[in-house]
């Protein structure tokens, strides 16, 4: 990992340490051991003899294990090499970290052993907005272990060490003596258990966690990746990236308290290793046809969670689909909205489209069925809600002030959403791509009203809204002019109208008129918007372009997805390739894993996509980009009880096959060889050819 | 005195049917502390169908918490979840059952109409 942290997680438990496996937290920064938005170790550090330890390696056995190699000593001269010392931790209820010293001289050698341990028991929150603390700590000895504690009122968090070995404890960590003879090993295991309420001193109450075997967590991965499609391609770093974000998105699978056993995907490690409306459908939608389960988990637990009232507080609607939802301190006392916050205006007509998505690939009826009720209080949320406006237009505007989301669209930073002279919009605001996100819904559930719920009736009437949207939008968002759609209406009903990637997710959702589409297609491949390696969230040229500005010209990965996706459906094969093509060569740069976003630069200019800045990685739905770009390049869409492939793949690309591609049709393989010749400054960097093959 | 919890139970129980449970099945037992003394409420839950009794019985989940609490929720004016979070709502079994139950609890009262306006997408056609 390029920030030198070392992390391995297990659904929401994670622990980020130095390269020495070491963890000295300060309140601002990520590392220790968190479960349930609580850090449980700030402080975790190894000292032999009196001395801090050098790393040789990190091995990243898995995503829920490493192993960090080690010699006594600090600097650049070892002062006691005959000493190795190997940490094996593992994530599991805590984590448990194996620690052997083996000692290579051929006299014993007698150590005292120190583990020092503490805990801040922040709060993420706390840990992003660097938050002071308002309950009491407590460090006891008990039974021969450490009892780390945290008390707020009837909020209690613990952390609860303990060792094999023979230990002497004190209230700030564990000491160890130790004779080790010549070529002699000595080894303890220690356990760090996260206790998420009560510490074993109070009335038994409910733990969230479940712990899991390491072996359990291993056979779980490998079947993971043995059940999704195989790919075989010349390319062999889309085969590495291909890999990689299997295994990502495995580590992002997240299980929430009420789901059991089945996983939703997480949004993003460290900070969002949680339940995100927005983020889970996305990704479950990039991943449909390769992991369909993490679909199903994310409409069972979306729907669950579905608003029922008004509450200002956190943004709750009926029918409303949430935006977050967290377990920490902060949002039990009600100091943060996030128990769940509903502050989001794309996830509830996405809902929709996903349950569609879904049905088309998997063809389960019965979960349809299921959600009919959840699905319908969407549709109703979007005609009744989130028309704030009355206008006929989504619109957001946050009710809670204080701690709510003041952007609720995914460029959801505060200079998102301004007008080509770089003024920013005020609120409410309609972004264009929610109204494109509206007309699919509604399209797509005239589909389920008719086949599946058997209301024709409701069916006609989603189909007519849906229509007379799409009417009204070419004409209120069409930039005649410039021949694009407004990025919003404002308040006023005024057109925002800088040049946006948003324009891209329009061609996805169908709501561009076909006359207009060619417009558009050559907006997102043309060089205001068109990087080299992407389209980028803002077009040069706009007032407050910059191609480092987080949602205002950086290139956004899962952005350039679904602009694809979206090109494919308007028929734009080559122009989606070159989306492709810029997508995947940039991912080779970064090892297979996408990062969030990274600059807006030109290509000819940087030769290599420069990272922007964040602290989160991997991050879910740009793990679950080069999933959806197989796709798009393969062609695959469902009809009926069979999947079509149309293959449109770049050049470089060369011969390439996906096996095995699960749904509805049980399982059928793709083929596909690079024919679209993509100009040499934007496709696959220096494996571009110059002629179709 | 007005008992929000009463109220709360007695409107779900003359609905009689609830489309908002119609997920749920089983039984919730709502055990409400105040001081030494227990009051019980059961809730039944099949197909939406809702049946509510003041039996103190074995329930596929069980939800302990204060009185005080409990009315504060009843009424809309504290929030299950976050409550849970606290720690001062203590739920043992069937956790799903009670995010599904949680729906029916009411919202924070508010001094303005519902409906933010009357707009909708359909309006115009």
């Amino acid at each position: 990992m390029n920030d030198g942290l070392v992390k391995i997680l297990d659904g929401n438990t994670f622990v980020v340490s130095d390269p020495r496996g070491d963890i000295e937290a300060s309140l601002t920064d990520p590392t220790g051991l968190f479960s349930f938005d609580t850090r449980f170790l700030s402080k975790w550090i190894l000292t032999v003899n009196g001395q801090r330890l050098t790393p040789l390696s990190t091995d990243d056995m898995q995503y829920f294990e490493t192993r960090f190699f080690l010699v006594p000593g600090t600097g650049t001269v070892y002062v006691d090499s005959k000493l190795s010392v190997i940490r094996r931790r593992a994530v599991g209820n805590g984590f448990r970290e194996e620690l052997t010293i083996l000692n290579h001289d051929e006299k014993p050698v007698d150590l005292t052993i120190r583990i020092d341990a503490a805990s801040d028991f922040a709060d993420l929150f706390e840990v992003k907005d660097a938050l002071k603390k308002k309950g009491t700590y407590s460090a006891r000895v008990k039974d021969g272990r450490l009892v780390l504690g945290y008390e707020r009122d009837t909020f209690t968090r613990g952390t609860v060490i303990s060792a094999t070995a023979k230990a002497r404890v004190d209230s700030d960590g564990l000491t160890f003596k130790a004779r080790i003879e010549p070529d002699g090993e000595w080894s303890t295991n220690l356990d760090v258990v996260t206790a998420v309420m009560g510490t074993g001193e109070k009335r038994e109450q409910p733990t969230f966690a479940r712990p899991r075997g390491r072996q359990n967590m291993e056979a779980n991965l490998k079947r993971w990746v043995d059940e999704a499609p195989t790919l075989e391609c010349d390319w062999d770093a889309l085969r590495e990236t291909y890999q990689r974000s299997l295994v990502d998105l495995a580590a992002l699978r997240f299980s929430p308290p009420i789901m059991g056993r089945q996983s939703l995907p997480a949004a993003g490690l460290p900070w969002f290793m949680t339940m995100f409306g927005r983020d889970s459908i996305l990704t479950s939608l990039q991943a449909l046809p390769f992991t369909p389960s993490l679909a199903e988990t994310t409409l069972r637990a979306l729907g669950e969670w579905q608003g029922t009232r008004v509450d200002d507080f956190r943004d709750e609607d009926p029918g409303r689909i949430l935006h977050e939802m967290r377990y920490g301190e902060l949002p039990a006392f009600e100091e943060r909205p996030h128990s769940p916050y509903y502050g989001c205006a794309d996830a509830t007509p996405l809902y929709v489209v996903l349950l569609d998505e879904y049905e088309r690939w998997t063809g389960d009826r019965r979960l349809v069925h299921e959600l009919e009720q959840e699905a319908r209080a969407a549709l109703n949320w979007i005609d009744e809600y989130a028309d704030l406006m009355g206008n006929g237009y989504i619109s957001y505007r946050r009710r809670n002030e204080k701690t709510g989301l003041e952007n609720q669209c995914w460029k959801d930073s505060w200079d998102s959403i301004s007008y080509r002279d770089g003024q920013l919009a005020g609120f409410p605001r309609a972004t264009c791509e929610l109204q494109g996100y509206a007309y699919d819904a509604k399209i797509r559930a005239a589909r389920l009203a008719r086949e599946i719920w058997k209301d024709d009736e409701f069916a006609k009437r989603l189909e007519k809204q849906a229509a007379e949207l799409k009417r009204r939008f070419n004409r209120d968002f069409w930039i005649a002019d410039g021949e694009y759609y407004a990025l919003a209406l404002d308040a006023d009903g005024k057109q925002v109208d800088a040049l946006s990637s948003n324009i891209g997710h329009l061609l996805w959702s169908g709501i561009v008129d076909k006359a207009k589409s060619k417009a558009i297609a050559r907006h997102l491949v043309g060089a205001k918007l068109y990087s080299g390696w992407g389209v980028r969230t803002l077009a040069e040229g706009e007032g407050r372009y910059n191609p480092i500005g987080y949602h205002v010209g950086t290139v956004w990965p899962f952005d350039n997805s679904f602009i694809a996706w979206g090109l494919r459906r308007y028929g734009f094969k080559d122009e989606a390739a070159q989306i492709a093509a810029g997508i995947l060569a940039a991912a080779e740069f970064f090892e297979g894993r996408l990062p969030e976003a990274f600059g807006g630069y030109e290509r000819t200019r940087t030769r290599y996509p420069v990272q922007y800045p964040t602290a989160c990685s991997p991050q879910a739905w740009s793990t679950g980009t080069p999933l959806l770009l197989l796709r798009t390049m393969l062609g695959l869409e469902p009809a009926g009880d069979l999947l079509v492939v149309d293959p449109a793949t770049p050049v470089g690309i060369g011969h390439i096959a996906l096996l095995d591609i699960p749904g509805r049709w049980g399982r059928v393989d793709a083929f596909g060889r690079g024919r679209i010749s993509i100009g040499e400054k934007k496709g696959l960097g220096q494996r571009v050819q110059a002629a179709p093959v | 005195m007005t008992d929000a919890t009463a109220e709360f139970f007695d409107a779900l129980s003359q609905s009689g049917h609830e489309p908002l449970l119609e997920k749920a099945k089983g039984t919730v037992s709502f055990e409400l502390t105040n001081g030494t003394r227990v009051e019980c409420w059961l809730v039944t839950l099949e197909n939406g169908d809702v049946n509510v009794s003041r039996k103190n019985a074995k329930a596929d989940c069980t939800v302990r918490v204060n009185k005080d609490l409990f009315e504060a929720i009843a009424a809309g004016q504290a929030n299950a979840m976050a409550a849970f979070l606290r720690g001062e709502v203590a739920i043992d079994g069937d956790m799903e059952l009670m995010a599904l139950f949680q729906r029916v609890f009411p919202g924070p009262p508010t001094k303005r109409p519902r409906r933010q306006n009357g707009g909708s997408v359909g309006r115009s056609s």
